[in-house]
């Protein structure tokens, strides 16, 4: 049967994917929560080192019914979705723009790199000493992570669309913004999705860390905090919900995103 | 004037045109950026506690050797020598979760992928280990190995071995089975095939691997040596930011960002363009 409508075409493809991974992600899962039982009755002191999956699945139950949960679930998503955005929608213009100009794509190039080099962690001292242990760290941090491997990634993008492009335009007579528009732009879609899901990837473990470092209440916290306070369940629980977080995020909208976007713009003949 | 142009078109011989015009471009927002920090010493913008004199963060490598006793402890890692001995200590962990954890990584993934069925099985593994890999186990690495250098290494071992293993994987499932066939058929062995088929189709995907895994790690080690570390340049940028040495935090932070870009560009660069250009233009048939 062929798909017709996108709605269709979207839950056929749902389908293909549960045949081939449903049976065997069950038979994983399955497997490894028996293996992790087993280890966890064996060793001394379970409640500290690895406590059972049925002491983690409890865990999470009461700090649902508490509403713990949910509550540093959201403030950690709100932080990563806040951050990243306000990451994006200043390095991408930033980047398009410095890539205007030869001369100036190629003087900032590699100040950017340097910047993309230093991870926001390593300047994350800097801003507590500015800024204090607040939200305002945190939000800084994931800015800077997010903001420098975006405007690096388009940089890139812009100085490898090929010459002849741009002059072709030229010569039919475009303006600045329309080479601007119809090539730039356009030519440098491949590394703006590429750059996008860098930034993002980069910005949650930011997140992570930054709640960790800086004492904001989320996942990030509610792990190390876990560790201080004895509560190994807790820690487990964050690090699975962490895990299942960032699949979901990448796998169901970043891959995709990239995947169309090299689709639908990445086939320029060079 | 007619010395300066020959001295000019003798430099741009000697380097090539364009990597100088390159190289000159771009130290020119490096020295606005260092100009602009020196005027804001000079106007007094920013208050010396929140960013220090370029004087206060060249004596700082001075300040941190001073009770250096000589060369030998220094080469031992004694704690007096701080400067030294934290780097030398971040940077021997990278270098030995590198010699451990990439070919354990590509060993391990090539061997999963060798086989379809289980590397489809295994792929799972793969993505939900790469999504929680690096900062999230710094918590329990802490609760099973306690603050030192076996969580920081544990840290970055698991971000690298997870990346490596996960990017051989699939670099070995996507090369196309006719490959492999011919081998068998031309009467190669198993071994045969690993060498002559697995391992060099893959290697496009396994140097993509050690890029971003070297990344993701070097990212993951300076965050567990802030957290749960007792040595290494993210300890010492953290415990002097404690202490409001914000000199201190400069240094460190524009070493680790020198070490890296070091690696990154004499290293890895070439490394992903060599073997790019000796294995990557894998003829796939469609």
């Amino acid at each position: 049967m062929q798909p017709r409508s996108k709605l269709e075409k979207f839950i056929w493809s749902l389908q293909q994917l549960m045949k081939i991974d449903a049976m065997n992600l069950v038979i994983l899962v399955i497997v490894t929560l028996i293996g992790w039982s087993i280890i966890s009755e064996s060793i001394d002191n379970p409640g500290r080192y690895l406590p059972s999956p049925v002491a983690v699945a409890l865990s999470s139950v009461d700090m649902l019914v508490k509403g713990l949960l949910p509550s540093y679930f959201s403030d950690t998503l709100v932080r990563l979705i806040v951050g990243s955005a306000i990451g994006l929608v200043a390095g991408i213009p930033f980047g398009l723009i410095l890539g205007l100009n030869r001369t100036v794509a190629d003087m900032f190039h590699p100040m950017l790199n340097f910047f993309q080099s230093v991870s926001g962690i390593a300047i994350f001292p800097i801003i507590v000493i500015w800024y204090g242990n607040s939200d305002t760290t945190v939000l800084i941090v994931i800015v800077y992570t997010s903001f420098f491997p975006i405007a690096f990634n388009v940089l890139s993008g812009v100085r490898e669309i090929p010459l002849r492009y741009i002059n072709a335009a030229r010569t039919l007579g475009a303006s600045r913004y329309q080479v601007t528009k119809d090539v730039l732009f356009p030519g440098a879609m491949p590394h703006i999705a590429t750059g996008t899901r860098l930034s993002i990837g980069f910005a949650w473990r930011a997140v992570i860390a930054g709640e960790m470092l800086a004492g904001r209440q989320g996942l990030g916290w509610m792990i190390f905090t876990g560790q201080d306070s004895d509560k190994t369940t807790e820690i487990i629980l964050g690090m699975v919900m962490i895990g299942f977080t960032w699949i979901i995020l990448d796998h169901y909208l970043l891959r995709p995103l990239e995947e169309s976007t090299i689709e639908r713009w990445g086939l320029v003949q060079r | 004037m007619k010395l300066l142009s020959q001295f000019s078109i003798s430099l741009q011989r000697r380097f090539g045109r364009q990597r100088l015009r390159k190289t000159l471009l771009g130290s020119v927002p490096f020295l606005v950026l260092i100009s602009i920090w020196h005027a804001n010493t000079i106007f007094g913008w920013l208050p010396p506690v929140f960013v220090p004199t370029i004087g206060e963060v060249w004596d700082a490598i001075f300040f941190l050797q001073e009770d250096c006793p000589g060369f030998m402890p220094l080469i031992k890692l004694d704690n007096d020598c701080m400067m030294t001995t934290h780097v030398l200590s971040s940077l021997g962990r990278v270098i030995l979760a590198a010699v451990v954890g990439l070919p354990a990584g590509i060993a391990l993934g090539i061997l999963a992928g060798m086989s379809r069925p289980i590397s489809k099985f295994l792929e799972p593994v793969g993505v939900f280990a790469n999504s929680i890999s690096g900062i999230a186990w710094i918590p329990l690495a802490i609760v099973w190995f306690g603050v030192g250098w076996v969580t920081t290494l544990f840290i970055m071992l698991n971000t690298i071995f997870w990346l490596m293993f996960f990017n051989s994987m699939l670099g070995v499932r996507s090369i196309a089975k006719v490959y492999e066939d011919s081998v068998l058929t031309m009467g190669g062995s198993r071994w045969d095939v690993i060498r002559q088929v697995y391992l060099p189709g893959a290697m496009p995907s396994i140097i993509t691997g050690m890029r971003m895994s070297m990344g993701f790690g070097w990212r993951a080690l300076i965050a567990a040596e802030m957290i749960g570390g007792d040595s290494g340049l993210g300890f010492m940028i953290f415990t002097s930011a404690a202490e409001f040495k914000i000199e201190e935090v400069f240094l460190g932070v524009i070493i680790m960002a020198l070490i890296f870009m070091a690696t990154d560009r004499y290293l890895l660069v070439p490394l992903e363009k060599w073997t790019v250009e000796r294995w990557g233009l894998v003829w796939k048939p469609a």
